[in-house]
């Protein structure tokens, strides 16, 4: 009966070798895919980091400036002069008295190519 | 086994010829026990105590979280980014696990030429098991160290901080140190103010701090700085500076001060700046100066609020005041008797001193400490200085007093003045965070009343309309600026230079409903050309106007051409159906 026993222990504790030896080679494995994944996660936080500051030095006024500066006479660009800011309510409202034949006038002169609001600053 | 055994030999034990043996048996499974015993016990405290511990014996693990100890970033009010964190790859060694050292030695020459080859072998020959090789490399070089295949090399990825719009807002960043401590600016106040994110520092291993939003306007900073950098060649000037203040939350929207220094380059804190020096040297906040002129405006508000003087009033300016043997006299004279507000237009020493008097030089010098002069500046910075005023006046320091000689404060301590003489009269410490009109109410002192305002108001606007601001208002046309000039003679070798003059111009706008504050200095400026002056209004004026011409659309301003609002400027008495 001790015999049996001695001999059951053994195989159980060969059973048990085994085991541990695979969770032990199998957790390296996790370990080092957890590692791996660490490093490439650390790279791209990286790479992120880097792509933000790109676009933080992309987005600043004094980067943006020059590059104006530059294209201003090909684009015709200008500063806004205070007197092209209006509001909505420097507007005059419409007069009630609309004429519909005088507007029909003006616009049949609109089509026909004639301009007549545009002779009227031109003259001036 | 052995227990069944001494089970089994106890009845055997009487048989007396087995006596001898069956003890020394029994001896021997007994001491097989105890070492066993003991055996096991050891294991059992070793797991006991492994599972205890925690472990993070590794040298790695600690030096990674020493290293990228990250930096909140830092925003301008509107969330451009004015200060953050990037992660660059920094090269290490560990010498204990290195095989041919001096083969390491030059072959990491031949990637990093600028190691010193005597202080590297000295360095990889310590038997340490951590030595820094190199910090904040490029990816390429990191690469090519890589490929080398030396043994016992490796990288850790630091943060590394990065100021992407470079020099625009060095004064009030200041900069880190390579173990990204702040040195200066916000970043050292950062650091010193919060113990928290100190601990945090340590702490925050690639988890991102809440970023931090300051009160700069980074469109409004940039346009102030082009501006300066403009006037600095345009007037021939030594040196510029310039703030502005929110005057309803006390918050600073834009500072500059030239020379200035690039924060992503160590070298240019310690370098000279297109040749000139003190660029680490804050005018703003570091810098007190006599402010001239512009003292008129602090005279006048401390009359008019103690009822000393009433606009309606007359000074009689025909002849400079003796003090001894000095005669303090006009530098535009009219020499003729003129009103208060004629007094301030033609910025008449001698009116300014007599209005000071008539208020008593007591009551003058308890309002310069009611109007802040006296307290330190509340901004967040490091670099600050306390005003030079005289405790109690004299005769004499009384009356040059009056038109801003003989006592220095700081620009920011006169833009914060400015700012509670426009505002209704509330003093607001300035800051750098963001605060809200409803926190700066619980922080606001009453300096004077709302009356007082709306005259100081429109004399700033009388001065901007007919006096010595003529040229910020043409510039900033339909903003509506007021302000008030201050031509300071610079002492040099302790005596006042006559041809070195520091041109101070203080400012509001617009100032019907005014919303923004401003001081400019230009130091030591010329002529522009031979039909301008070298006084404050042809300079710091032009500039105030160029930058309010500037910002003002950015800010919400709506320019306005309508006369009715310079009329409806103008105080009850001083209107002609008042008179009638």
């Amino acid at each position: 009966m001790i015999r049996w026993l001695n001999l059951g222990l053994l195989v159980a504790s060969a059973v048990a070798l085994v085991g541990v030896y695979g969770v032990k080679f199998h957790s390296e494995g996790t370990a080092a895919e957890r590692a791996a994944l660490e490093r490439q996660i650390g790279e791209q936080q990286r790479q992120l980091s880097m792509l933000k500051a790109d676009w933080a030095v992309l987005v600043q006024p004094g980067h943006i400036e020059p590059i104006i500066q530059r294209h201003a006479e090909a684009l015709g660009l200008q500063t806004v002069s205070p007197k092209q800011i209006k509001s909505f309510d420097d507007l005059p409202m419409r007069p009630d008295d609309l004429d519909p034949a005088a507007l029909t006038q003006f616009l049949n002169a609109i089509e026909s190519g004639v301009d007549p609001i545009a002779a009227l600053i031109e003259a001036n | 086994m052995a227990m069944t055994a001494s089970d089994e030999m106890a009845p055997i034990a009487l048989d007396g010829g087995r006596k001898a043996r069956g003890k020394l048996t029994h001896t021997r499974i007994r001491l097989m026990m105890l070492v066993l015993l003991t055996a096991f016990g050891l294991v059992g405290m070793r797991l006991f105590q492994l599972g205890n511990t925690v472990v993070d014996s590794s040298i790695e693990g600690q030096a990674r979280d020493a290293i990228t100890a990250t930096r909140p970033a830092i925003l301008d009010r509107n969330g451009i980014e004015m200060a953050g964190d990037i992660r660059v790859p920094s090269l290490y060694a560990e010498p204990n696990r290195m095989v041919d050292k001096n083969e390491a030695v030059s072959e990491l020459r031949s990637v990093l030429p600028d190691l010193d080859a005597k202080w590297l072998k000295g360095r990889l020959d310590r038997d340490k098991g951590f030595v820094w090789i190199a910090r904040e490399l490029t990816p390429q070089q990191r690469d090519r160290i890589l490929t080398l295949g030396i043994p016992g090399l490796d990288f850790l990825t630091e943060s590394k901080r990065f100021y992407p719009g470079g020099s625009e807002a060095s004064h009030i960043l200041g900069m880190v140190n390579i173990d990204n401590q702040g040195i200066a600016g916000i970043e050292a106040r950062m650091d010193r103010d919060d113990v928290a994110l100190l601990q945090n520092l340590g702490f925050a291993r690639g988890r991102d701090l809440a970023p931090v939003s300051l009160s700069i306007d980074m469109r409004v900073q940039h346009a102030m700085r082009e501006v300066l950098l403009d006037a600095l060649s345009r007037y021939k000037a030594a040196d510029a500076a310039a703030v502005m203040l929110d005057v309803h939350t006390g918050e600073v929207v834009g500072l500059v001060s030239l020379p200035d220094f690039d924060p992503n380059d160590p070298r240019t804190f310690n370098d000279l700046w297109m040749g000139k020096k003190n660029q680490r040297f804050n005018r703003i906040t570091l810098g007190r100066y006599e402010l001239g002129s512009t003292f008129k405006t602090i005279t006048f508000a401390a009359a008019l609020d103690a009822g000393a003087i009433k606009m309606t009033d007359s000074f009689d300016a025909r002849f400079g005041i003796k003090f001894g043997r000095y005669t303090i006299d006009d530098f535009h004279g009219k020499h003729r008797i003129l009103t208060v507000p004629e007094i301030y237009k033609y910025s008449s020493n001698v009116g300014a001193i007599k209005i000071m008097q008539t208020l008593g030089k007591d009551n003058y010098r308890a309002f310069l400490t009611r109007i802040g002069f006296d307290d330190p500046l509340a901004i967040e910075l490091p670099e600050t200085i306390r005003s030079d005023i005289p405790k109690t006046f004299s005769d004499v320091v009384a009356a040059t007093a009056a038109f801003g000689h003989g006592l220095s404060v700081t620009p920011l301590h006169m833009a914060s003045a400015m700012a509670a003489l426009v505002n209704g009269g509330t003093l607001l410490p300035a800051t750098l965070y963001k605060r809200s009109p409803a926190q700066a109410a619980s922080l606001g002192k009453k300096v004077v009343s709302e009356a007082t305002s709306e005259r100081i108001r429109y004399l700033l606007r009388l001065n901007a309309l007919a006096g010595s601001g003529t040229h910020a208002n043409k510039l900033a046309d339909g903003y509506r600026v007021g302000g008030k000039t201050g031509t300071a003679e610079k002492v040099i070798n302790g005596r006042y230079s006559s041809t070195h003059n520091l041109d101070v111009f203080a400012s509001a706008f617009p100032i019907d409903a005014p919303r923004y504050a401003m001081v400019v200095l230009v130091d030591d400026a010329k002529p522009e050309n031979e039909h301008s002056g070298d006084t404050a209004g042809w300079n710091a004026g032009e500039a105030t106007g160029r930058i309010v011409h500037r910002v003002a659309p950015l800010l919400g301003i709506a320019p306005s051409f309508d006369d009715q609002l310079d009329s409806a400027l103008v105080p009850p008495e001083l209107r002609s159906d008042a008179r009638e």
